[in-house]
């Protein structure tokens, strides 16, 4: 599964870095976050429950955060099992761009995402996971705009990027 | 499976009364889709509970112009009923279209509603046909039903009672079934009142949605030139190992034209 989004942040591009790199802002901003602990450096453990329709599944997993080239890109690589429902893989290039929005100073978030998933879930869930993938990257991004620019209101566009 | 407690409920009250006295709860209609993600282990309620005993849940009835199925209603009743023939013979169609055999006579369109899987028939139906979900508080209509995948405005522990559904002049649903779930792949419910047309699209994207430039386009005239230039757009259209996107996206104009050729004839 392949995804590439982009959606343009009204804040500065040094503000959006900072904020990508705060576990507390990654944790409230992932939709189903149960735990989040950081174990190294950029290295962290956590437990999300993931609900999707019917179906629902606890994933425990590692992510690290690598080729950091502040303020403007990183990647992110993990993996977790989710017991019997399977498991879950995937990577996300994360760069960020400064744009200026309606003469102020703002930040162009694109990010390509790869993702594999197998066992149980992925036999009968084949066919959601790119709606499953979209959602959650939807949930995430509003939850961390609205938290970033302290504005609850703010409904995020995400800009899909036709793959070449 | 895992161990879990069932209980039967014979009135509303009832059922949302048992709902919120445990903690995790599930209704249980027809039980197709929540029974297999429960014997894969992916689903694993504390609680379910069974609506099947409330009486009258499972009525058709007339009421002027209005067509009301009960939620509990399966995909066979509907489908046999001359009721829903005689007000809507597209809506007959597309339940004798759903899934197979065992499927349609276990399966409820309440249940199909409440769950709102992406590719599911009767989505596209409620919403072309611009039907009217009523529920044990309140009075939806379809084009707010609908949030995302799998995602309603229901509450939790919101029923929904009866769908209503208005007359119509005219009616058609066209799907393209995968071949082994005979989910569709694209399914297209096209109606006209009053020289309005009104498109639903279920299995194309996370969630059934209306084609607004094609309805535009047929509104202003009801023909096959008139939608040649429209195209929809394939970026957030599904994309799986049984097709693209843009075959998705190419499918649902096919389609289109199609309802629009048997509804001209």
């Amino acid at each position: 599964m392949e995804l590439k989004q982009q959606l343009v942040i009204p804040r500065a591009v040094e503000a959006v870095w900072q904020a990508l790199n705060d576990p507390e802002m990654l944790q409230h901003s992932l939709p189903g976050c149960q735990h989040f602990e950081q174990t190294g450096d950029n290295a962290y453990d956590m437990t999300v429950s993931a609900k999707i329709g019917p179906v629902k599944a606890t994933f425990n997993g590692a992510i690290a955060l690598q080729n950091l080239n502040p303020p403007f890109s990183y990647e992110i690589s993990g993996e977790g099992k989710g017991g019997v429902a399977g498991f879950a893989k995937g990577g996300a290039k994360v760069s960020l761009k400064a744009v200026t929005e309606s003469g102020e100073p703002a930040t162009q978030l694109s990010y390509s995402v790869e993702a594999a998933v197998g066992g149980k879930i992925a036999q009968v869930g084949g066919r959601l996971i790119q709606g499953a993938a979209r959602k959650m990257a939807q949930d995430f991004f509003t939850q961390f705009v609205r938290r970033l620019c302290d504005d609850e209101t703010i409904e995020l566009v995400i800009e899909t990027i036709e793959t070449p | 499976m895992y161990q879990f407690n069932f209980h039967k409920a014979d009135n509303l009250s009832t059922a949302v009364e048992l709902f919120n006295a445990f903690d995790e709860p599930m209704y249980i209609a027809g039980g197709h889709t929540l029974i297999p993600t429960m014997k894969q282990r992916l689903s694993a309620p504390s609680d379910v509970i069974d609506l099947a005993k409330i009486p009258d849940l499972d009525a058709i009835t007339l009421a002027g112009d209005t067509l009301q199925i009960g939620a509990m209603a399966t995909h066979a009743k509907v489908a046999a009923s001359s009721l829903v023939q005689g007000h809507c013979s597209a809506l007959a169609t597309l339940a004798e279209g759903i899934g197979d055999r065992q499927v349609r006579h276990r399966g409820t369109i309440g249940g199909s509603l409440a769950n709102n899987d992406p590719a599911a028939d009767y989505p596209a139906a409620v919403l072309g046909l611009g039907a009217q979900i009523v529920t044990d508080r309140r009075t939806i209509t379809a084009d707010t039903f609908f949030k995302a995948m799998f995602e309603t405005t229901l509450e939790p522990d919101e029923i929904i009672q009866t769908i209503h559904f208005p007359q119509v002049d005219q009616a058609v649903y066209l799907k393209f079934p995968n071949p082994a779930s005979r989910y569709a792949m694209v399914g297209v419910m096209l109606t006209r009142t009053a020289g309005e047309a009104r498109i639903a699209i279920t299995g194309a994207a996370a969630s059934v949605f209306r084609a607004a430039a094609f309805e535009e386009a047929l509104t202003a005239d009801f023909s096959l030139p008139a939608i040649d230039a429209v195209t929809l757009p394939a970026e957030t259209l599904n994309a799986d190992m049984h097709a693209s996107a843009e075959y998705r996206a190419h499918l649902c104009k096919v389609l289109i034209k199609r309802g629009v050729n048997a509804l001209s004839s």
